[in-house]
């Protein structure tokens, strides 16, 4: 039952308020619907329940539990912040509609991507969260922001045909075609067509992780998506892509272990070392924010493909970005609408303009950065020293100097923003604690990650850690 | 079925050398068909429901309805006659070459006996790589848009040759409307962008508010 509400009650809804024309209450509507499948998700934190009525394709185990908890919390805020936006500014009321609508859409398809059964249904769902978001990318009147969209949906339907393909050649590998796509029936990738559908399959979800070689559509989209739009795409459908990927890697590690810690580390270095070249030379706060997801993503694969000991620290890294992500592009939105330029060496002062703000980009800095006690510190910790214990020395080095390559370069272009002399004289309405309480709650939950994970959380954690690195 | 895969190999092929919009359509659409008539080839039984859907998909969407849309919008926009989606120079004609000469270098390798399931991995393997040639080669929308369905012909050509999983019709029929959906977003963005780059205002010009 639970399975069959969170996926069809934020459809329903959209349904709906796609097809009523209501003057007052869309925000409402949407804000409810996120608040019940938050719940919903929270109460499976701590006891499972199948997902009969939507059985074999759906399941909810460790694994959905966790990340639905996640993005539906996520999705929650994100809401609330749009809600507050249209109430303070009635001119966005009809793309607030538009949003209500289409991004329930998106809630639901992410919800199926988690909890799907079945390789080509989770494909199904992902393809469908793109086709929901793409619209929502367009800003009207913006070119910029219309071709930054249609690059997105290129990008991500030519990432997903690689999936696609990649199945096609594992299916062609395991001969007769008797199997399904079921995860727990997949067919063992054998042989060159095996290997090459394996190979295909992790650069496709690469693609739409934002990995390298295909990562050129990140920077534009982040950029140009409205601000809540940003962090939907950057904390939501970024968590339902690496889920499709952790499904991968938990059904073939065993099978095809070798060839994906391969891909993986080479797609995450690669990523590493271009997302820091870009963020030594961006002048432009969502693009240092993109190329560190970027950075962030390069981090996760390269933690996936070292596997044995890294899995708990790759979770703990995923969640707290996830926030991370969230609190960050939401402040870099109320900045940008605030001093009206993305042009880092035009803004400074921040913490005197907007106290909240500063405190926002502040905080979320240090924990991009890694400081302690944020879990994206533990997380990298984690990562780092499994990397060395796992042999991989080079590696190793070169994320290392990375690093701290990309910990300058950020910090030398977000604190002058932060603590500098103020340029502006505007005044500006005070901000409000209801407008900040969405990236209040992210705040809490990540320091929360760094500090006391509860321990229902904690156990779904190990958990999915333990699917991640076993029978290798 | 050697005689199909070759004349799909052509219509692969052709369009990039003759540089119009009409052409690159007409190429597009005559894979659609030919891919519906491989489909079909060899099967003396009628086709199930599924290989229904699987028909619609080759030769309505793939074959009529994409190409058709795009056409429709290009003419109402009265785009001139020449769109080259690879650049019109000797160098960019052999790389062309080469890439189907790799491709079936590499289809060598996948499948060891030559006959029909080689020559369908080569062609397919082809398709693909001209599709991200154009695509990598191309800023214009039609450009772009023209490399990202010969992607999915490509696509399509390599399922047509791997076996079939079993998976409930409903399952096939998602996959049609997921393509149908993203054939309805390229005729908005081929409206809306124009067939080529358009001019974008400087990053920091003044913007209304956003959610």
């Amino acid at each position: 039952m639970t399975a069959l509400v969170l996926l069809a009650l934020p459809l329903a809804a959209a349904l709906a308020l796609a097809s009523v024309t209501l003057k007052r209450g869309v925000m409402l509507a949407m804000s409810s619907v996120a608040l019940a499948c938050t719940v919903l998700a929270a109460t499976q934190l701590a006891t499972a329940t199948e997902a009969k009525l939507l059985a074999p394709w759906a399941r909810l185990d460790d694994t959905a539990r966790l990340f639905l908890f996640v993005v539906d919390g996520i999705y929650l805020g994100v809401a609330s912040y749009v809600w507050n936006r249209v109430h303070t500014t009635p001119s966005l009321e009809s793309e607030g509609r538009r949003f209500a609508v289409l991004s329930l859409v998106f809630l639901s398809a992410t919800n199926a991507v988690m909890m799907a059964n079945h390789l080509v249904v989770q494909w199904l769902a992902l393809e469908a969260t793109t086709l929901a978001i793409a619209p929502l990318v367009i800003r009207p009147g913006v070119t910029a922001a219309r071709q930054a969209s249609w690059r997105y949906l290129l990008f991500s339907s030519i990432g997903l045909g690689l999936v696609l393909l990649g199945l096609s050649c594992v299916s062609r590998g395991a001969g007769d075609g008797a199997h399904g796509w079921f995860l727990d029936a997949l067919p063992t990738p054998e042989g060159t067509w095996g290997r090459l559908g394996l190979a295909l399959v992790v650069l496709g979800l690469g693609t739409k992780l934002g990995l390298a070689p295909m990562y050129s559509w990140l920077p534009e989209t982040y950029d140009e998506a409205p601000p809540a739009v940003t962090a939907l795409l950057g904390a939501v459908q970024f968590n339902a892509a690496l889920v499709m990927l952790l499904r991968v890697v938990q059904a073939w590690r065993p099978t095809g272990g070798a060839l994906l810690t391969g891909l993986l580390l080479a797609m995450g270095l690669g990523s590493v070392l271009v997302s820091t070249a870009s963020l030594i030379a961006t002048r432009n706060l969502k693009r240092l924010l993109a190329y560190a997801s970027i950075n962030h993503a390069g981090v996760i694969a390269i933690g996936l493909g070292v596997g044995r000991g890294a899995s708990y620290g790759v979770l703990l890294y995923v969640l707290s970005n996830a926030y991370i992500k969230a609190i960050l592009f939401l402040t870099a939105g109320k900045m940008k609408s605030y001093y009206r330029t993305k042009d880092t060496a035009r803004i400074q002062g921040l913490i005197r303009d907007l106290p909240y703000s500063g405190v926002f980009l502040m905080v979320g800095t240090f924990a991009l950065l890694g400081f302690p006690p944020f879990g994206s510190f533990f997380g990298e910790l984690l990562i780092l020293s499994a990397l060395g214990g796992s042999g991989q020395t080079l590696i190793f080095a070169a994320l290392c100097v990375l690093a701290t390559m990309s910990f300058v370069a950020t910090g030398r272009t977000v604190f002058p923003m932060i603590w500098g002399e103020p340029k502006q004289t505007d005044t500006w309405p005070r901000q409000t604690l209801r407008s900040v309480s969405p990236k209040l709650l992210f705040l809490v939950a990540l320091i929360a990650l760094g500090l006391y994970v509860p321990p229902a959380m904690e156990g779904l954690l190990k958990a999915v850690a333990a699917t991640l690195e076993a029978r290798q | 079925m050697s005689t199909l895969l070759v004349a799909l190999l052509g219509v692969m092929l052709l369009p990039l050398f003759l540089g119009k919009w009409r052409m690159s359509l007409f190429g597009l659409a005559c894979q659609g068909l030919l891919l519906g008539w491989l489909a079909v080839e060899g099967h003396a039984e009628p086709p199930d429901a599924e290989g229904w859907l699987r028909l619609v998909d080759l030769v309505v969407v793939r074959g009529l309805l994409a190409p058709g849309l795009l056409y429709v919008v290009m003419r109402s926009r009265d785009s001139a006659a020449r769109h080259d989606v690879i650049p019109p120079n000797l160098l960019s004609w052999t790389l062309a070459g080469a890439l189907v000469l790799g491709a079936f270098t590499f289809a060598e390798g996948l499948v060891p006996e030559a006959g029909d399931a080689r020559l369908q991995a080569g062609v397919a393997t082809a398709g693909l790589l001209l599709a991200f040639f154009v695509l990598g080669s191309q800023s214009s929308t039609f450009g772009q848009m023209v490399g990202a369905l010969r992607f999915e012909n490509a696509l399509a050509l390599f399922e047509l040759g791997a076996p079939e999983p079993e998976q409930p019709i409903w399952l096939r029929a998602g996959l049609l409307v997921v393509f149908l959906v993203t054939v309805g977003f390229l005729v908005h963005y081929l409206e809306t962008l124009g067939p080529e780059t358009p001019p974008t205002a400087p990053t920091d010009a003044p913007e209304g508010p956003t959610l």
